[in-house]
């Protein structure tokens, strides 16, 4: 049983959880919310009616929509046979190509941007190496941008898809299987019924990702979408209400969408009979069959890791014009890297923001998960739902709502003097969910007779959870701070949005400041930089995996 | 429609599962295989539905050679031991897909599925989900969706094992009375040897991947052919001994610590035997 008993500690951590909530993630949205829909203390929808009237807006709308449309359907094309392959064949190679698969995480797409234009531009690599004149990042950007995201949101499909095929109980494709269904109907009438609500939630998640990006249509030179117009709008966000109108129409989307999936998927999910004969259920392969799954899934990575290649490629370029691969090359960048003011400064920013934010999101973590299956406390449901909010939450929108929020005569919080605080906040909130999901695990697996047995011995509840609790979910929440913690490293929009100085620029802000100058090497520069992020969060991500093992699909799920 | 395997070998790995099974079942028989968890019986019912690819011998259903064929195509009905009834779709809808399969449609599909449900006596929840049945009823529905395609063999996996104790005696009955009603060969398999002994036409008792030995209930009961199937059949008391002489065809006359004792067996003087006494069989005398 849990305890009901209202302990100063729960007290006091109820109380810290509420405020933080209240100053960082409700009051910003608060404050948004009136500024698009308050003139004068009257509610109006005046700004509203005004921003669909304008061709500007409702062309970055559609763009931003269709955006997200497409990327989530090319995404699930690739995740579904992708995900069957996984899950119920056994072949060669299987660990190495599912690790490669997942590639796509360790880089921001806006960095990849920056190598595909060198690949894909008109005066591009594969122009020039067959003697080609196409625009492949077609409608000033479009293209670039949604292929640029499905390369690199299909993972999150992927480990969506895959765990909801691997919760199909095997006896009920045997069970049509045995009524006389072939193959593809079996996949038809049983299967894909079954993992709809799992595909749902990872297709909610890819389209709010997708509609919300910052970083792709920039560095494509997109402007007419709804991340790009926003962003527009952070310099004059205390007079013109249209900044607010457009994070307003991006909140109420995604958090509908949120919340329908929610609905649907909490609807639909069935109680899988876990008791079936399982043995031998990944059929293995071989011969033409093994051959012809193996070079498919090449394909795949082999396109996946095409940004990767050219942002290396790009990092090592010191002459690269009108020719297919560089000119010329060198380490030079890398050296440029660590001499810069500007790149080191924001390695170093880089670092500290996100030890920071990864320390208060262990903290918080802890109390949300601990209080959530420990405790039995009123407004559980609503604490669950503060801590998922973020998933809904694009960076974007929040970083929105700090900058107009905060714009207070406290210079250690107001952004345009010293973002150190807000942007530690953002990457915090907007990370949590991976650490609550990840403490949550831990926390659920770790039988509570072990605690009562502590308590049953005189310990107290302070010292039970110090002794005997935090030290069972440990690995856990190592996990999770290091996801954190390499996430924050490389956030992209509240970065873009919050760091308004170059002092306190972090790295991926400083990249897209480069990418800004004239300099011809800065792109070179810019990619060094992101190639070191890309190591870091690869090297973070393998020892996460390494610790929860398969249950790191779980923290990329929207359900 | 008549079931011949010949010298079937299944091996996981390096394990030796199905270790080269002979058997006839015969056309309508009610058919079990018997044995403790990890036998291989399982996996058996497994390789006659197409899920298993055997590694060496053969398989038929009546004349036709099954080995390759996929599961699909083999027109058995199989009862799975955790029932597998599909939660996204009703009862009936559960009934009707092997016919949905076969193209049946319209009235014939209607008028089967009610047929189906009524000989599982469940006509009155064609309508609800799998999700708002309790387990025996469960266990109905997905014996219905089994007969309502007309298989050729019917497949029932441990069917009972999922069943408080009551409700196992009484779908014991149903199985029985269903068998008599459809004449469908049936192979059921089950470690509960009380279910086999009350069912069953014949039994083969397997052991280690191995049939230890096939027959009729009574068969098996009276004339087990080895420690080992008389224990599985019931409990008994072990005498060891040698035979002294042959009686008759069928009986012989053995030596034991106990004294001298006649039984029932086939074996030469000399021959060193162990013979099985059950309990209900020993009747205590007042002295």
């Amino acid at each position: 049983m849990k305890p009901r008993a209202f302990t100063p500690g729960t007290v006091a951590m109820l109380a810290g959880l509420a405020a933080f909530f209240g100053l960082f993630l409700v009051y910003p949205v608060v404050w948004m919310l009136r500024g698009a829909f308050v003139v004068d203390g009257r509610f109006t929808l005046e700004f509203f009616a005004m921003a669909f009237r304008s061709p500007l807006v409702v062309g970055a709308l559609t763009n931003s929509f269709l955006i997200g449309a497409l990327v989530t359907i090319f995404t699930t094309l690739l995740a579904l046979p992708l995900a069957h392959l996984f899950t119920r064949y056994d072949f060669p190679c299987k660990t190495l190509l599912s690790a490669l698969l997942l590639a796509p995480m360790i880089l921001p797409p806006f960095v990849g941007a920056i190598g595909m234009r060198q690949f894909f531009g008109t005066f591009g690599s594969v122009n020039l190496l067959f003697g080609l004149n196409i625009d492949w990042l077609g409608g000033g950007g479009f293209w670039g941008v949604v292929i640029m995201l499905t390369l690199n949101l299909y993972p999150i499909m992927f480990l969506n898809v895959s765990a909801a095929m691997a919760n199909v109980d095997p006896t009920l494709r045997e069970a049509a299987e045995n009524m006389g269904a072939p193959p593809w109907r079996v996949f038809r009438t049983v299967t894909l019924p079954l993992i709809v609500p799992g595909c749902f939630a990872g297709a909610i998640l890819v389209f709010i990702w997708a509609f919300t990006d910052l970083g792709t249509p920039l560095i494509f030179g997109l402007s007419r979408v709804v991340s790009v117009q926003i962003f527009d709008r952070v310099t004059d966000v205390g007079t013109n209400p249209m900044g607010y109108v457009l994070v307003c129409v991006v909140l109420l989307l995604t958090v509908a969408l949120f919340v329908v999936s929610k609905r649907l998927v909490g609807a639909k999910r069935y109680e899988m009979l876990a008791r079936g004969h399982t043995a031998g259920s990944e059929r293995r392969l071989s011969g033409w069959r093994a051959a012809l799954v193996l070079a498919g899934i090449g394909a795949v990575v082999a396109m996946a890791l095409v940004p990767h290649a050219s942002v290396v490629l790009q990092s090592l370029a010191d002459r690269w014009f009108f020719t297919v691969l560089p000119s010329e090359m060198s380490f030079d960048h890398y050296m440029e890297v660590f001499a810069h003011p500007l790149t080191v400064s924001s390695v170093r920013n880089s670092l500290f923001y996100s030890s920071l934010s990864a320390g208060v999101d262990l903290v918080l973590g802890v109390m949300i998960a601990y209080l959530l299956t420990r405790r039995k406390i009123p407004g559980a449901s609503v604490l669950d739902a503060m801590a998922m909010l973020p998933l809904a939450l694009p960076g974007l929108v929040l970083a929105f709502g700090y900058v107009g929020g905060f714009n207070w005569k406290l210079d250690w919080l107001n952004p345009r003097d010293n973002p150190t605080v807000l942007l530690v906040v953002a990457y915090s909130v907007r990370r949590l969910p991976y650490i609550v999901r990840s403490a949550y695990a831990g926390f659920q697996q770790t039988s509570i007779t072990l605690e009562e047995a502590s308590l049953n011995l005189g310990a107290s509840a302070w010292r039970t959870l110090r002794k005997i609790t935090i030290p069972l979910v440990m690995a856990n929440l190592v996990a999770g701070t290091v996801l954190t913690f390499s996430y924050a490293m490389l956030e992209v929009s509240d970065s873009l949005i919050l760091a308004m100085r170059e002092k306190f620029y972090p790295i991926t802000k400083a990249i897209y400041s480069l990418m800004g100058r004239i300099e011809p090497n800065a792109p070179s520069v810019a990619s060094a930089l992101g190639v070191l992020g890309m190591l870091l969060l690869a090297a973070s991500l393998f020892a996460a995996s390494k610790v929860l093992g398969k249950k790191m699909g779980q923290l990329f799920r929207a359900g | 429609m008549n079931v011949i395997l010949r010298n079937l070998t299944k091996r996981f790995d390096s394990t030796l599962v199905v270790n080269g099974v002979s058997l006839d079942v015969a056309d309508g028989e009610l058919f079990f295989l018997l044995g403790p968890s990890g036998c291989g019986k399982t996996t058996l019912l497994r390789l006659l539905a197409g899920f298993y690819q055997p590694d060496a011998g053969e398989i038929r259903f009546g004349p036709r050679p099954m080995n390759g064929v996929p599961p699909n195509r083999r027109n058995t009905g199989m009862v799975f031991q955790n029932y597998a009834l599909w939660p996204h779709l009703n009862v009936f809808e559960n009934v009707a897909y092997g016919l949905d399969v076969r193209k049946v449609t319209g009235a014939e599909r209607s008028r089967r599925v009610e047929e189906a449900l009524a000989i599982v006596q469940m006509n009155d929840y064609a309508k609800r989900s799998p999700a708002q049945l309790s387990g025996g009823q469960q266990q109905r529905i997905a014996l219905a969706r089994a007969l309502v395609i007309r298989p050729d063999v019917l497949l029932l996996d441990e069917p009972l094992s999922n069943l408080d104790a009551k409700l196992r005696l009484e779908m014991r009955e149903e199985i029985r009375r269903i068998h008599r009603e459809t004449k469908l060969t049936t192979i059921y398999v089950t470690h509960d040897q009380q279910e086999a002994l009350a069912l069953a036409d014949r039994i083969a008792l397997m052991r280690d991947g191995g049939i230890e030995q096939v027959g009729t209930p009574l068969e098996l009961y009276r004339s087990p052919r080895s420690a080992f199937v008389s224990e599985f059949l019931g409990a008994a008391h072990f005498i060891e001994g040698n035979v002294v002489a042959v009686l008759d065809s069928h009986h012989v006359r053995i030596t034991t610590p106990i004294g001298e004792l006649e039984c029932a067996a086939d074996a030469q003087p000399g021959q060193r035997v162990t013979c099985a006494v059950r309990p209900n069989d020993v009747i205590a005398l007042r002295g």
